[in-house]
């Protein structure tokens, strides 16, 4: 059966790791194990801009032609001919909610953020910070709260472009005086809390930490285009 | 499978390589520090070389877990340098204000190679 998955994967393969390969399908959830055949129309444009994007970032020097062969798969099919065909350009006022429950969810939550970043059309290292502050995020929702989750939301309006994040758990929250005390530098923990929320803080163009010990902890803050895009 | 995964380490020389590529979990790095500070003291190692050129994020996490190693290497006596970081994470480390100053670094790995040359 050729699946979206064994489809795409036969022209990456040489391109893009084994590795990296999974975490875009993982992105893509049930979407990849179906027939290409299968897809709707909206389904083909949805896995079109996922590829695109990954192949944009994961194999700049091939991406031309790695794209339109990924197209040609996708699009073979005369439903999906205009789908396939239309300008994946990048959406905005976009958001998703990413699960964070264990280890794995930290890398999927990293990639996924880049990806977000570069879609924006933040620069390279504009990028590399997005995806280090969603990484320390979602490290100290494993190691303290167990499970929560990461909203990535993409805006453009009147104060420009920007990505916004908010990570959030109904973990054991933090004690104002040890807020105080990590934010002073003061404060280590076992496992690197302080460092990581500092290291947020100073990473973001906008910070805000919101926490009661048995009320969870919820981090939101904002990578603007304008400044980080330079 | 977590349990079988493992970080390459090669022997170059008098040194040992480590490949950093897969993502660093707590296990894995416990594992990693443990082999290689093994490995140090029976095969009398001048120097431990983390090459970290296809890691494209690092963070505050993965920083503390390379210092360790930079630290718990040095202990016993070798050097241990880190090779290949890449310009923007760089960059990403400065602004976080976190310091690697547990690995001594060099440009590539042939410059680590002959820093340790030169000492012997």
């Amino acid at each position: 059966m050729k699946t979206v998955e064994s489809e795409i994967a036969a022209i990456l393969s040489g391109s893009i790791s084994a590795i990296t390969q999974r975490s875009i399908f993982r992105r893509l959830g049930g979407i990849a194990s179906l027939p290409v055949q299968r897809l709707s129309p909206r389904d083909r444009q949805a896995v079109q801009a996922e590829i695109e994007s990954s192949i944009r970032l994961f194999a700049p020097a091939r991406s031309g032609e790695l794209i339109s062969s990924c197209a040609r798969v996708l699009g073979d099919e005369p439903s999906g001919r205009d789908a396939a065909a239309a300008p994946p350009g990048p959406e905005l006022d976009r958001a998703r909610k990413l699960p964070i429950e264990g280890e794995r969810d930290i890398a999927a939550a990293r990639l996924e953020a880049w990806s977000e970043a570069v879609r924006l059309g933040l620069s390279k290292f504009a990028s590399v910070k997005v995806a280090t502050a969603v990484s320390e995020l979602a490290r100290n929702i494993v190691f303290y709260a167990g499970k929560g989750s990461i909203d990535l939301r993409t805006v453009r309006d009147g104060k420009g472009t920007r990505l916004e994040i908010v990570a959030a758990d109904e973990g054991p929250g933090i004690d104002p005086a040890k807020v105080e005390a990590i934010f002073a530098g003061s404060f280590k923990s076992e496992r690197g809390l302080g460092k990581g929320l500092v290291a947020v803080q100073k990473l973001v163009d906008d910070f805000h930490l919101d926490t009661r010990p048995g009320r969870g902890t919820r981090v939101s803050c904002v990578f603007k285009h304008d400044r980080s895009g330079q | 499978m977590q349990g079988q995964q493992q970080v390459p380490i090669i022997k170059i020389r008098n040194c040992l390589l480590v490949s950093v590529q897969t993502e660093l979990h707590d296990r894995l790095a416990l594992d990693l520090q443990e082999t290689l500070i093994a490995r140090v003291r029976s095969e009398g190692t001048r120097g431990v070389i983390l090459d970290v050129s296809t890691v494209e994020v690092i963070d505050s996490y993965i920083t503390r877990i390379l210092n360790d190693i930079g630290k718990s290497v040095r202990l016993l006596g070798a050097d241990c340098y880190m090779v290949g970081i890449r310009p923007a994470v760089a960059m990403t480390l400065i602004e976080m204000g976190v310091e690697l100053d547990s690995v001594s670094t060099a440009l590539n790995l042939d410059a680590a190679l002959a820093r340790l040359d030169l000492r012997a």
